[in-house]
């Protein structure tokens, strides 16, 4: 069994973070893997910054990932994937995707967002290796904007770090989506897997 | 094959679950059949998950309309045999503590269990409180649980104790408890279900000074027992390393953290640990084998030095040579973690720590500025931005007649609406408690001459913006007070209170009006307004501002995300609306700087609302000098 896999998912509220991470818990309980997790919601969230971190493997006890000991951030905006950089290490792998969600505070001059070249800039400095992902508009092509972190997903296990089976956590996804539904989602998996596998190749 | 749920009676199977589910089926296990709440983050999931299941499992569950009553409701309950609960988050304990301090003289019938849920960091709460010194202060044992397992583990046993010690127990969650999630191993769901009898029984119920005196030395007694007990609980434990210069004493979830910082420092077998899953009573026994057997000490607990002080005082009484430390290499703000572990372990044994700490803290330091502020803000289409900015022109109306630069002030509350104290609105001048704001308006109206106008949401105005709106009429606060009403508990997740209509078990009740309940309660000046129609509902404000005595407002629209849900079951379609670019000018940007709504983001020198985000509330076009924003066309 694995010792220890530690994926940090980043976004803002309302991209569907948390479902992901649950998505991941149940996968990972599905193939007899010991897993810990921990998100923060209520004040935090409407509109706000939201994390949630999925630990899997034998050694993993606490809910939170330690400073510098993620194995996977999966940054779902990239302002936020950066504001996770204290995770990483030069072991960690990055998945962003390249969509912003520019806060209202920048609308009204109370502060600045950064350009992508400064994002993935600071990122290299921590990080092993970033990949990036037009992530929403693979989500187009899947045929609903909505399964954005479903291509993230499907990203995540193009990786081919994961101690789940790929095949567990399709069942997974099938399971928790209506059945009209399912395809899409399908698709979008498939669709940021195979993204992700070209870009690590 | 039957998809296993929370309320499974599958022992052994594994089903993963939030640390807040996995509490409510430790309840469900140990087969408790009143639950009662006020909802309260990080708690909330606990009564809504035995909600969702009350009729299957056959348990009381209600949403009270306080944390006062709630316990009172568990407390009434445990009196007449039956097993009972009240969750709350650590504030909350505050409004149920006058109860709770007799509790313990009482004792308990069925078993009798407090869930209090602390939150380190203050993530959703005005404040870091350490319930551990409310337990301490009424002879309440706890239980702190180290993981999601543990939680679920502890509230099922915490019934059994409370029942063989005849008292009640409180179970200490944390956010990283109950916002944590985990795998856990089912147990045996308990189907025996009592009927409740109330024993007349006046020495130990009734409570004037003479019963006071008569209990106090009998729940001395009981406490005693407990004391003795919990050196024996298999929460407790003492893992001696054999010729150890250092232990570690690690209190609930620092216990995770302390197991993975010894691992992490590849010097598991240097060190002792004791865990302890009972920091109040604690485990003198195996406190004091630590203590002989080692030359230093880390207590490891989050927030205040409760066990610290407490071994502190041990090591003093007996005179043993041993050093303690705690909060002098730990932080008594925010959470603990493996890293925070890690660093004060390595100080100790003078261990190298695994990773580079002081190379990625630069790194971060030097990204923050980087970073945009992405504070939490009111959704879009939510009516409380529309119920601030009336109160806002409404008052500056007033405040001008006042003299020059005079300006309102205020006092705010706890609840969605609190979102708007950052900027553009700044809404809030103050924002301590539930119910705060009428109490603060009430002392601010006896001390200073300028408009006063206080606002709370509907679930807190029955939690506890009564009396002191009683106490307005009484004492002549000339105040103004708008209700919020958006007909939901919003922030903690919509969960019904008497306002709405129905109950925590889905049942149809009567729906109080706190327009009615003003006026019953002798306000004079009594309006409703819909604050999506800003105009007339700044001018009713206005009228209510210039009344000589206290008013009432009750600003009323249902909160936008049960709107939109219901609008979607309805199939009704949301017509967003646009900025036309012709109309809307460079110098403007009223509608970002007035609203604050995440919708309209600026793009280039003119607003652009985002139509996947906008509600078609409409707000903005009202406050548009330029009329420039307008529904989208549909064809």
């Amino acid at each position: 069994m694995m010792r220890e896999f530690n994926i940090l998912i980043t976004g803002v509220g309302g991209q569907g973070v948390i479902l992901m991470s649950e998505l991941l818990g149940k996968a990972a309980v599905a193939d007899k893997l010991n897993v810990r997790g921990s998100e923060i919601l209520g004040m935090a969230v409407r509109g706000g910054s939201v994390t949630s971190a999925i630990r899997i493997g034998e050694d993993v006890y606490g809910p939170l990932i330690p400073t510098g000991k993620c194995h996977a951030l999966v940054g779902m905006e990239p302002s936020e994937t950066l504001r996770n950089i204290s995770y990483l290490s030069k072991s960690s792998l990055v998945i962003v995707n390249t969509a912003i969600t520019i806060p209202f505070t920048v609308s009204i001059g109370e502060s600045s967002y950064p350009s992508p070249e400064e994002i993935l800039k600071q990122l290299d400095k921590a990080s092993g290796k970033i990949v990036q992902l037009d992530a929403a508009k693979l989500a187009q092509e899947a045929g609903n904007h909505l399964a954005t972190n479903v291509v993230m997903l499907g990203a995540l296990f193009g990786t081919d770090q994961l101690p789940i089976k790929i095949a567990t956590i399709k069942e997974t996804i099938e399971e928790r989506f209506p059945a009209k539904l399912a395809p899409v989602n399908m698709k979008a998996f498939d669709l940021g897997y195979e993204a992700c596998r070209q870009a690590v190749r | 094959m039957k998809q296993l749920t929370i309320s499974s009676d599958a022992p052994g199977e594994r089903l993963f679950a939030l640390g807040n589910e996995a509490i409510a089926r430790g309840a469900i296990e140990a087969g408790v059949q009143v639950a009662a709440a006020y909802p309260g983050t990080p708690s909330s999931e606990i009564t809504e998950t035995l909600a969702g299941v009350a009729k299957e499992v056959d348990m009381y569950v209600e949403w009270s309309v306080n944390e006062k009553v709630a316990f009172e409701v568990a407390l009434a309950a445990s009196i007449c045999g039956v097993r009972a609960m009240a969750s709350m988050k650590h504030v909350g304990v505050n409004v149920a503590h006058d109860p709770l301090m007799t509790a313990s003289y009482i004792g308990a019938n069925g078993g009798l269990v407090l869930l209090s849920a602390d939150d380190p960091w203050a993530w959703s709460s005005q404040n870091e409180q350490d319930n551990r010194y409310i337990a301490l202060q009424g002879y309440i044992p706890v239980l702190e649980p180290s993981s999601v397992q543990e939680a679920k583990d502890m509230m099922a046993e915490a019934f059994e104790l409370s029942e063989k010690f005849h008292h009640l127990f409180m179970l200490r969650s944390v956010t990283r408890i109950g916002h944590a999630r985990s795998d856990i191993v089912l147990g045996k769901i308990s189907r025996e279900r009592r009927k409740g009898q109330f024993i007349k029984d006046r020495t130990r119920l009734v409570y004037t000074p003479r019963e006071a005196r008569i209990n106090k030395p009998l729940m001395l007694e009981r406490f005693e027992a407990i004391k003795k007990a919990v050196n024996k609980l298999a929460y407790n434990q003492l893992k001696l390393a054999d010729g150890a210069r250092l232990g570690i004493i690690a209190c609930g979830l620092s216990y995770s953290y302390a197991l993975e910082a010894v691992k992490w420092l590849g010097i598991e077998d240097r060190v002792s640990i004791l865990k302890i899953g009972t920091p109040h009573p604690l485990p003198e026994e195996l406190v004091i084998r630590l203590l002989k057997s080692v030359k230093e000490v880390l207590v490891a607990e989050e927030l205040d030095p409760f066990v610290e002080l407490h071994v502190k005082a041990m090591v003093g009484e007996d005179n043993l040579p041993v050093k303690i430390h705690g909060k002098d290499l730990l932080p008594r703000i925010g959470e603990l973690s493996t890293r925070r572990l890690t660093e004060a372990v390595a100080k100790l044994t003078k261990a190298k720590t695994p990773l580079d700490f002081a190379g990625i803290d630069k790194l971060e330091q030097e990204t923050a500025p980087l970073l945009p502020w992405r504070p939490p803000a009111l959704c879009p289409g939510c009516p409380h931005r529309a119920s601030h900015y009336a109160i806002r022109i409404a008052s500056r109306r007033v405040a001008r007649d006042y003299g020059p630069g005079v300006e309102s002030v205020y006092p705010g509350d706890i609840g969605c609406y609190a979102l708007a104290y950052n900027p553009p609105q700044e809404a809030s001048d103050t924002i301590i408690c539930m119910g705060g704001s009428f109490g603060i308006a009430n002392g601010l109206s006896h001390v200073i001459d300028v408009p006063i106008v206080a606002h709370l949401g509907d679930s807190t105005f029955f939690h506890s913006g009564i009396p002191p709106l009683v106490n307005a009429v009484y004492n002549k606060a000339n105040i103004t007070m708008v209700v919020m009403d958006n007909s939901a508990t919003s922030m903690t997740g919509f969960q019904p209170h008497p306002g709405t209509g129905y109950t925590a078990m889905g049942e149809e009740t009567v729906k109080l009006k706190p327009e009615e309940i003003a006026k019953a309660c002798g306000v004079e000046f009594v309006e409703v307004v819909d604050p999506f129609d800003l105009k007339q509902a700044a001018s009713v404000i206005e009228k209510a501002i210039r009344f000589p005595g206290p008013a009432v407002v009750v600003s009323r629209r249902l909160c936008t995300i049960i709107e939109q849900r219901e609008k979607r079951k309805r199939h009704e379609e949301t017509i967003p609306y646009y900025v036309d670019p012709e109309k809307c000018s460079e110098k403007c940007n009223s509608c970002i700087e007035l609203l604050g709504c995440p919708a309209i983001i600026k793009v280039g020198a003119k607003a652009v609302i985002d139509s996947s985000l906008c509600t078609g509330c409409g707000l903005c076009a009202q406050v548009c000098p330029y009329q420039a924003i307008v529904p989208e066309k549909r064809q």
